[in-house]
Parts: structure tokens; C-alpha cells; sequence
């Protein structure tokens, strides 16, 4: 075992760790804060699997911007009777099956399916092939993204003043 | 016949109806014999139910048929002067014509749906016509009995025709008979099942009391159900399948029982009724027993024969009644007496009419019942119809009965027309319209008895017992004794109505209880079963109608991963 | 590196933002559940980029498709959340349609 996947393993126990945590926990902020232990964790799976720009990415957006968005979006919404808000519901032990179900059958879909192959990691995923390949072989649907970003936007918008108007 | 003005359309309507069925049934009378040639018969009758008219008359039917729309006219015609008034006469007078229909539907058809529809048009015509004073409680009492009587009776004929088709395996009167002519079968079935709806029908014991209950219809209908439609459909459809089970003994006796029965009791109430048009109303009941006792006996002819005569003698009365009650405004014996010299023409009719129900030659009553007696001899020797003793004990009842009848037409008479007249009144004679119907009937009460046959010795035994029956009444007449006796069995009409008020209900309380009880716990099981479910599955469905978002997503996980596992097993 | 370990990561993440989604009382960790979905479809389709060696960067171009859009939905969840939590002055999806 290298030292590259003995890492790899650390890095996933603790994303499912924390990803866990993160579920069950009983404090909202909590949550939001082990969400960003998973996410990192993510993020270094995705560097130790030759995938820089994406890592980095990762970080950028998903650490940065998107749960700070959530902890706002966490302290806007504090309810007076918010004690048990944080709990899970009553669905929670179909929920857990189901769960356990999707990740068994997932999983063993996937050692069915590729036991026994290796990433030799031959190309690097770099910041310079990323860009060059975003802007040669896929820069239509980047554009379309942007269309998709924009209208993501003005809908966030108009969705926040309607509901102030009143 | 001023009123005729205004209502000359129902006369003309019934008039026309009554040509057409004259140049249809007349060529048809002199057919030979009562069934008129069989081989005349259409070739290939329909072996399904249907409803195709059929029309076919034996010379049996010719005559009734000629009968019924002759009296349905003198009737309608009366009817101008008794009830033009009325302002509901046009309903009235169209149900008369729908009511001649009918009985022309039962009696010109050969087909048996036919004749049943005819049969239970006149069901509901005359619940219509009896109740036609439906302010009166008495009249819808007993316009509401005469139908629900009938109606049970006339199970009794659905039944038959049934059976009929499923033996011969046709509904066509003709084809039956045919083929009940190689062999009869089921007889006993058939004929108990038609005794019963001619029992309905034709007001015999022990569903005979709806007739008397039907007096508060207007007289003249009641002269047109007594006579014409209604009772004489039992008797003419008795006799029209008599074929099919003549060869039944149990059949035979049974109907001889019942018209002993009946012919007695109908003479006794009539004996003591102080009411001329309900002594007039059992008198029908006792002489349609008459009737049956003939067919029982093996000679139908004879049956149908005296229904003739009786139709047309008790429509005379029955409109001479109508025209006593438009006299003295009541049909009480004792409002009435002394109007032999008020009414003239209303006296010599109807005294023609009581001549004929007594059976005092040369009237055609005589000679009809002289036939029936005949008849009910002649089967004394066994060789057909009912057995020997049967008829011979019917005999004996039919004598009794002809001395009861001559006795209470005397009475009628005598009480009607001799009386001593109540104090202060004035009466007058009915106008012509009225009048001039009881001539036409009193002159065909004559005119029919032309060339009828007669028996000697019972021809002379029934005129002795007639003739003994009027002197009795008459002597005590003269002796001064009163002849209003009613000993209180009979005055209260033996009691058959009030046991039928007490056991009917009871019974029918017993079968409804048993009936919610079988509803209540095994009928009701499946819907509150039903309910139990779609109560249970609602509760089930109404989790993934929750307004709860989660919900709906686990459904649609648990969805997504049943398809998965689906489509990984089967692939 | 064996190519399993990543998926039967992604497989675990999955299972897991599944039981969140399904399971949270709250709408905006109700969301997070989403987002950890993702991350899961993220690592399978980094893992076999690389696996692949594509030349075209196929999986890792995705994933950044994927980030992006990621943002655009947690932006709009929580705008909706937070209408919603004007209009009903709560977000426990439980309680949601209970007032109406």
C-alpha cells in the first residue's frame, strides 16, 4: 500500500465521519461545521486523485461560498420555537434504510463492476489542461452555464423581494 | 242526449273502435265450434318471446270481443248523461277506450306476452277507474286493494306463461294447444298457476274481495268491470287454456272446489247486503263462479257462453242502478221503494235484468245457466272434467245457489221498486242517454237467448228451484215479514277481510324482519366491509398525501430504489 | 490506487446525504444532504476521469459543471427557504403544511 492511497483511506474515514456527524447532529451551526470537514476532506481525495484545479475548486466554492451561505441562511431562519428544529423527523428509520440500502447496492454495483482496476494517474489535471480543455472541447456548454448561473441569479432575486414586498 | 254535445268525440272515438272490432270479430263467431278450426292457425308460430300482435280470434273470443266494446259503448254513451259533469270526465272517458283495448289486446292475440300486457293494462285501468273519486278515502281503499289483489293473482299468470314456454317450448297460444293436443304436459303446474290468476282476476274465493271494495268507482265502470273487461277475462282466459290442462284431475277439482265455494258465499252476501249496488257486486262473484264451475266440469262453451249472457244482464243492472242512484242520490236499499211508477222505463228493464239473473225463461239467462247446470250433470257420469261425486256435490251447490239467486233478485226487486217509498222526495226518470242503453241491453237480453239449446230435465229442475227461490221471497213479502235479514257472520262478509287485515300484515312484519335480518348481517357485511378497506387503503394512500415534502420524497426514493432493484433481477 | 476506493466512497456519501435528505427536520440541512449527494456524483465522476485518462478532461470539466450548478441550486433553496420561512415563520418541513 502506498503512502498516496493510505492517505486516500484516512481522508475518506474522515469525510464519512464527519459527513455523519454532520446529519445527526443535533446543533444547526454544528452541522453547517462538520459539512466543511466533509467537504474538505472531499477536496483532498480529489488532489490525491491527480484532479488539482477541481480540488481547489472545490475549496473555493463549495467551502467558501456555499456554506457560509448556508450558516447565514441558518441564522436568518433561527425560529423562537426552533429547539427541536435541529432534530431529525419521524421518518428517520425508513430514511436510514433506505440509505443504507442505496450505499450497499451502489457499492456493490461498483466492486461487481470494477474490481481490480487501478488509477495509474498519467494525466494531471492541472489548472493549464483544465482551462484548455474548458475552452476548446467544452466551451458551448460552458457558456450555457453561464445562461443557467444568470437566471439562478435574477430567480434568487426576485424570489427574495416578492416574499419582502409583502 | 244534450250532454252528448260536448262529449261526442269519446262516443264517436269509442263507436269507431267498436265498428272495427265488428267487421274483424263478426265473420269469426260462426266459426265451428268453441276453438273454430285449429288448423286455421298461422303455420309457424314464433318459438321466442316476442311481442309481434299475433291477432287471432277464436269464435270464443269473437263473441267476448264483441261484447266488450258493445257494452264499453253503451257504457261510454251512458256515461255522457251519469258523468259528463264531471271535470274529470276526459281522463275517465279515454281510460274506458284504453280499458276496451286491453281486453281486446287479451282476447284477439294468441300471443301469451301480449295477452299479459292487455292484461295488466286492464289491472291498472281499473285501479284507475274504481279510484276515479280519489277524494274519497273509500274510493283509493279500494281502487289500491283491487289492484294489489290482482296484481298478486296475476304472478300467477307470469308464472304460467313461463311454464308454458319452457314445456311446449313456444308462447304462442295456438302452437300450445297444438301440441299439447299430441299429449299434454306439466298440466298440473300450468293449471293450478292459471287458476290462481283467474282467481285474482275474476274475483273468486279466496281473492275475491277486492270486487264488492271496488263499488266506489263510478257506476258505470262498475257495470263495464263486472260485465265486459275485467272479470270476464278471467273466465275467458280460463277457458281459452283449458286444453292445456284439461287432463289434470287436481286442476279440475281444484277449480270445482273453488266455484262451489264461491258461487255459495257470493249468493249468501248478496241475500243480506242492504246496499243494491254491493247485492249486485257479490251476485257477479257468484255467477262467475258459475262460470268456473262449468269449464271444471269440461265444457268451457258453456263458461263463456253464460259470461256472455251475464255480461249483458249485469250491465243492465248495473247502469239501472246507476240510473236508481242518480234518482234518489244514494245506493241504499232503503233510500229507494216505490219507483215502479216514477221510473217506468228504469222498472221494465231492470225487472227484465233480475228475471235474468233468476234465470226465469225466456230470458237468456235461463237458458246460459241452464247450460252450465247441463254441463255440471253431464259430468256426474265421470267421463270428463271432474270426478263423478265432484260434480255431482257441485250440482247440488249450483241448485242451492240458483235458489239463493232467484231469492235475492227478488229481494232487490221488491225492495227497489215495491217498498214503501221514503217520505218527501221527488224523483224523476233518468234522462235518455241513460235510458237508452238499458232498452238496447233489455232487448238483447231477449235476443240472445235465440236458438240457444234446452235440456229438459235440468231445464225444468233449475226453472222449479228459480221459481221456488222468488216464491219465498215473495211470500214473505206478502206475509209481511221484513226481508232485511243479516245474521252477523254474513253481515260481516265472514270475516275474510279482517283475517286478511290481521294475518297478511303480520305475515308480511314476520318475512320484512327476516328480510333485515338477512340484510342487516350478511347483505350489509359487503359494503361495511368495503368500507373497512377503502377506509384502510385511503389511510394507507394518504401518506404520500401528507403536504409533508420528506414524505413525498422517501416514497419517491423507496420508488427509485425498488425500480433499480427491479431492473438489476430481471435484466 | 485501486479505482474502488473512491466509489465506495461516493457510494457511503451517498447513503448518507440520502438519510439527510430524508431525515432532517430542517430545510436548509435538508439541502445539505443535497449538496453531500453531489459531492458523492463528484468523486465518481473525478475518480473515472482519472481512471480514464481522458484527453478531453471529460469527468474533471463535469465536476466543475457540477460545482457551479451546485451553487446556483443552494442559491435558490435558500431563497425559497427563506420565503417560505416569511410566509409560515417556519422551516420544519414537517410543520410546513400543517397550517395551511
Amino acid at each position: 500500500m502506498t503512502l498516496a492511497e493510505l492517505v486516500f483511506l484516512v481522508l475518506a474515514v474522515i469525510a464519512v465521519g464527519s459527513a455523519l456527524l454532520s446529519m445527526t447532529s443535533g446543533q444547526l451551526v454544528h452541522s453547517a461545521l462538520w459539512l466543511v470537514v466533509t467537504l474538505g476532506a472531499v477536496a483532498g481525495c480529489f488532489l490525491l486523485m491527480t484532479a488539482e484545479f477541481v480540488a481547489w475548486v472545490q475549496v473555493l466554492v463549495y467551502v467558501g461560498s456555499v456554506v457560509v451561505l448556508v450558516i447565514f441562511a441558518l441564522m436568518l431562519t433561527r425560529q423562537s420555537t426552533g429547539e427541536k428544529s435541529a432534530e431529525v423527523t419521524g421518518n428517520r428509520w425508513l430514511a436510514a434504510i433506505l440509505g443504507v440500502v442505496a450505499a450497499i447496492g451502489l457499492g456493490a454495483t461498483m466492486i461487481a463492476g470494477f474490481r481490480g482496476e487501478e488509477i495509474e494517474g498519467r494525466r494531471i489535471g492541472t489548472a493549464g489542461s483544465i482551462g484548455h480543455a474548458l475552452f476548446t472541447d467544452w466551451v458551448l456548454p460552458f457558456e450555457i452555464l453561464s445562461g443557467v448561473l444568470l437566471a439562478a441569479l435574477v430567480g434568487a432575486i426576485v424570489i427574495s423581494r416578492s416574499g419582502s414586498d409583502r | 242526449m244534450r250532454s252528448l254535445g260536448r262529449h261526442w268525440v269519446y262516443v264517436a272515438l269509442t263507436a269507431a273502435l267498436a265498428v272495427a272490432v265488428a267487421i274483424w270479430a263478426i265473420p269469426k263467431v260462426d266459426d265451428h265450434g268453441f276453438f273454430g278450426a285449429l288448423a286455421a292457425a298461422p303455420s309457424s308460430p314464433p318459438p321466442l318471446p316476442s311481442l309481434s300482435p299475433d291477432l287471432f280470434l277464436v269464435p270464443a273470443a269473437a263473441q267476448i270481443a264483441l261484447l266488450a266494446v258493445g257494452i264499453g259503448l253503451l257504457v261510454q254513451i251512458y256515461s255522457t248523461a251519469y258523468l259528463g259533469h264531471h271535470p274529470r270526465y276526459r281522463s275517465y272517458a279515454l281510460i274506458i277506450v284504453l280499458f276496451l283495448g286491453a281486453m281486446l289486446a287479451v282476447v284477439g292475440t294468441s300471443n301469451l306476452w301480449v295477452l299479459l300486457v292487455g292484461w295488466e293494462v286492464m289491472g291498472l285501468c281499473s285501479y284507475l277507474l274504481i279510484g276515479h273519486e280519489w277524494q274519497t278515502g273509500e274510493a283509493r281503499a279500494g281502487a289500491a286493494k283491487a289492484f294489489l289483489v290482482t296484481r298478486i293473482a296475476d304472478l300467477g299468470l307470469v308464472l304460467a306463461i313461463l311454464v308454458i314456454g319452457e314445456t311446449y317450448g313456444t308462447y304462442d297460444i295456438i302452437g300450445a294447444e297444438l301440441a299439447a293436443a299430441d299429449g299434454a304436459r306439466s298440466s298440473t303446474a300450468i293449471g293450478l298457476l292459471v287458476l290462481v290468476a283467474v282467481m285474482g282476476k275474476s274475483a273468486q274465493f279466496p281473492l275475491h274481495t277486492w270486487l264488492p271494495d271496488a263499488m266506489p268507482g263510478p257506476t258505470p265502470i262498475t257495470a263495464l268491470i263486472h260485465a265486459a273487461t275485467m272479470v270476464a277475462a278471467g273466465v275467458y282466459l280460463a277457458a281459452r287454456l283449458f286444453p292445456l290442462y284439461a287432463d289434470s284431475e287436481v286442476v279440475l277439482t281444484a277449480m270445482a272446489v273453488v266455484a262451489g265455494i264461491t258461487m255459495l258465499l257470493g249468493a249468501l252476501l248478496a241475500l243480506v247486503q242492504t246496499d243494491l249496488k254491493r247485492a249486485l257486486a257479490w251476485s257477479t262473484v257468484s255467477q262467475l263462479a258459475f262460470m268456473f264451475a262449468a269449464i271444471a266440469t269440461g265444457d268451457p262453451e258453456a263458461g263463456t257462453d253464460h259470461l256472455l249472457s251475464h255480461g249483458v244482464f249485469k250491465a243492465l243492472l248495473f247502469l239501472g242502478c246507476g240510473c236508481l242512484m242518480r234518482a234518489v242520490g244514494s245506493s241504499a236499499l232503503s233510500a229507494m221503494g216505490g219507483l215502479r211508477d216514477r221510473m217506468p222505463t228504469t222498472f221494465v228493464t231492470m225487472t227484465i235484468g233480475f228475471a235474468a239473473l233468476a234465470g226465469i225463461i225466456p230470458t237468456v239467462g235461463f237458458f246460459t245457466k241452464d247450460s252450465v247446470l247441463h254441463a255440471v250433470f253431464e259430468a256426474g257420469d265421470g267421463d270428463q272434467g271432474v270426478a263423478g261425486p265432484v260434480a255431482y256435490v257441485l250440482l247440488v251447490v249450483a241448485l242451492v245457489t240458483s235458489f239463493l239467486t232467484a231469492a235475492y233478485a227478488t229481494r232487490l226487486w221488491v225492495l227497489a221498486f215495491f217498498a214503501p217509498a221514503p217520505d218527501g222526495r221527488a224523483v224523476h226518470e233518468a234522462p235518455r242517454a241513460m235510458v237508452g242503453p238499458l232498452v238496447v241491453l233489455a232487448v238483447a237480453t231477449f235476443a240472445l237467448s235465440i236458438g240457444q239449446p234446452f235440456h229438459h230435465g235440468i231445464g225444468v229442475l233449475g226453472t222449479l228451484v228459480a221459481l221456488g227461490g222468488v216464491g219465498v221471497v215473495l211470500w214473505r213479502w206478502h206475509s209481511g215479514s221484513a226481508l232485511d235479514w243479516s245474521p252477523r257472520p254474513l253481515a260481516a262478509e265472514l270475516g275474510i277481510d279482517r283475517a286478511y287485515d290481521h294475518w297478511i300484515p303480520s305475515a308480511a312484519r314476520m318475512a320484512s324482519r327476516g328480510v333485515i335480518n338477512v340484510d342487516s348481517d350478511a347483505v350489509d357485511a359487503y359494503p361495511r366491509g368495503s368500507a373497512v378497506l377503502s377506509d384502510a387503503v385511503s389511510k394507507g394512500l394518504s401518506l404520500v398525501q401528507s403536504r409533508n415534502v420528506q414524505r413525498y420524497a422517501t416514497v419517491i426514493a423507496i420508488g427509485v430504489v425498488l425500480l433499480t432493484v427491479a431492473a438489476v433481477v430481471w435484466s | 490506487m485501486p479505482l474502488l476506493y473512491p466509489l465506495l466512497l461516493a457510494a457511503a456519501l451517498f447513503g448518507v446525504g440520502l438519510y439527510g435528505v430524508l431525515a432532517r427536520r430542517n430545510a436548509v440541512l435538508m439541502l445539505l444532504g443535497v449538496e453531500l449527494m453531489l459531492n458523492a456524483v463528484n468523486l465518481n465522476l473525478v475518480a473515472f476521469d482519472a481512471w480514464f485518462a481522458d484527453a478531453m478532461h471529460t469527468g474533471q470539466v463535469l465536476t466543475l459543471f457540477t460545482i457551479t450548478l451546485a451553487a446556483a441550486e443552494i442559491g435558490l433553496g435558500l431563497a425559497i427557504v427563506l420565503a417560505l420561512y416569511r410566509a409560515v415563520r417556519t422551516i420544519d418541513v414537517d410543520r410546513v403544511g400543517e397550517d395551511v
